[in-house]
């Protein structure tokens, strides 16, 4: 196993991409999120994703609205606006440009 | 007469805690806030947080429990998990986040309460030498530094404590309760 200090960074700065990833397929809440990518490496929790959202909601990639629950409060849905889209699509072409120099370098 | 609980608003839920979990909350809550410090919109988050909290622990009360107890909280917590600001540790480090702090009482080798501590990390100075300086003031001004001791006890946030680092010394620890019990009771006046 490689050393954890090495890798965490790697998906510190991933996180967001794969934010934009699940709420650009639908719309979603925090506990739906957290489900998606629990059991994954980048499980997270409510501590790092809120401030994460706010984040990316300021800049205006997401935006949210709220939602009637069957039980409780009403919550909060998270779903991409076209600058998010364009923003999640830029990442994407960029992680496939950087997995191919990857694959490619060395050789 | 014991006053067994009490009602705690928590952005869109209402939930009642013991004393216990209530200064709790009040911490865990006042530490977001001094890591958010910073944040454009820490409303916001600590808005978020508040419900994370009142979704979890309503999930953890059993059928015929009214009032949230550690027991409850203490998971709850842990699962939400404590704030990361996203970008502060990709920019360079905790060193970045940490001078980004505000003014804060460190209870973690503490004399009193953490004050001399705190604004010795603050302004990068030598606690010792700070410590001695106020002790010569405070022979110098005939006591009138602790009254401003005090003060600064009020208002400097505590920083939250280091997970696994040894327990408080019984001065530190007493007036850190102190200090919170107060605070959580003029809190209570004011809502």
């Amino acid at each position: 196993m490689a050393d954890e200090s090495k890798l965490a960074p790697i998906r510190k700065g991933l996180l967001e991409f794969l934010v934009l990833k699940i709420v650009g397929a639908e719309s979603m809440y925090v506990p739906d999120i957290l489900r998606r990518l629990a059991g994954t490496e980048f499980a997270t929790q409510e501590g790092t994703l809120y401030p994460l959202l706010s984040k990316l909601r300021r800049e205006e990639l997401v935006l949210y609205e709220w939602q009637e629950s069957d039980a409780g409060p009403p919550r909060k849905y998270y779903r991409l606006t076209d600058a998010g889209r364009a923003q999640l699509a830029a990442l994407d072409d960029y992680w496939n440009r950087i997995n191919r120099t990857i694959a490619d370098i060395g050789h | 007469m014991k006053r067994i609980s009490v009602t705690v608003s928590l952005n869109r839920s209402t939930l009642q805690f013991d004393d216990a979990a209530y200064a709790r909350l009040d911490q865990y809550l006042a530490e977001s806030a001094s890591l958010l410090e910073g944040d454009p919109d820490p409303q916001e988050i600590l808005g978020d947080l508040e419900q994370a909290v009142a979704d979890q622990c309503t999930r953890r009360l059993q059928p015929n429990q009214a009032v949230v107890t550690l027991a409850e909280l203490e998971p709850a917590l842990e699962e939400i998990g404590s704030v990361q600001v996203p970008g502060a540790a990709a920019a360079s480090g905790s060193t970045a986040r940490e001078s980004a702090r505000p003014l804060q009482q460190v209870s973690e080798g503490a004399v009193i309460s953490g004050v001399c501590l705190g604004l010795a990390r603050y302004f990068g100075l030598n606690v010792t030498a700070l410590r001695i300086f106020a002790v010569l003031l405070l022979l110098l001004s005939g006591g009138g530094v602790i009254l401003v001791y005090i003060a600064l006890m009020l208002l400097f946030p505590y920083a939250p404590l280091q997970r696994g680092a040894e327990p408080l010394g019984w001065l530190p620890a007493r007036s850190r309760a102190f200090i919170e019990y107060v605070r959580s009771k003029f809190r209570l006046a004011t809502n």
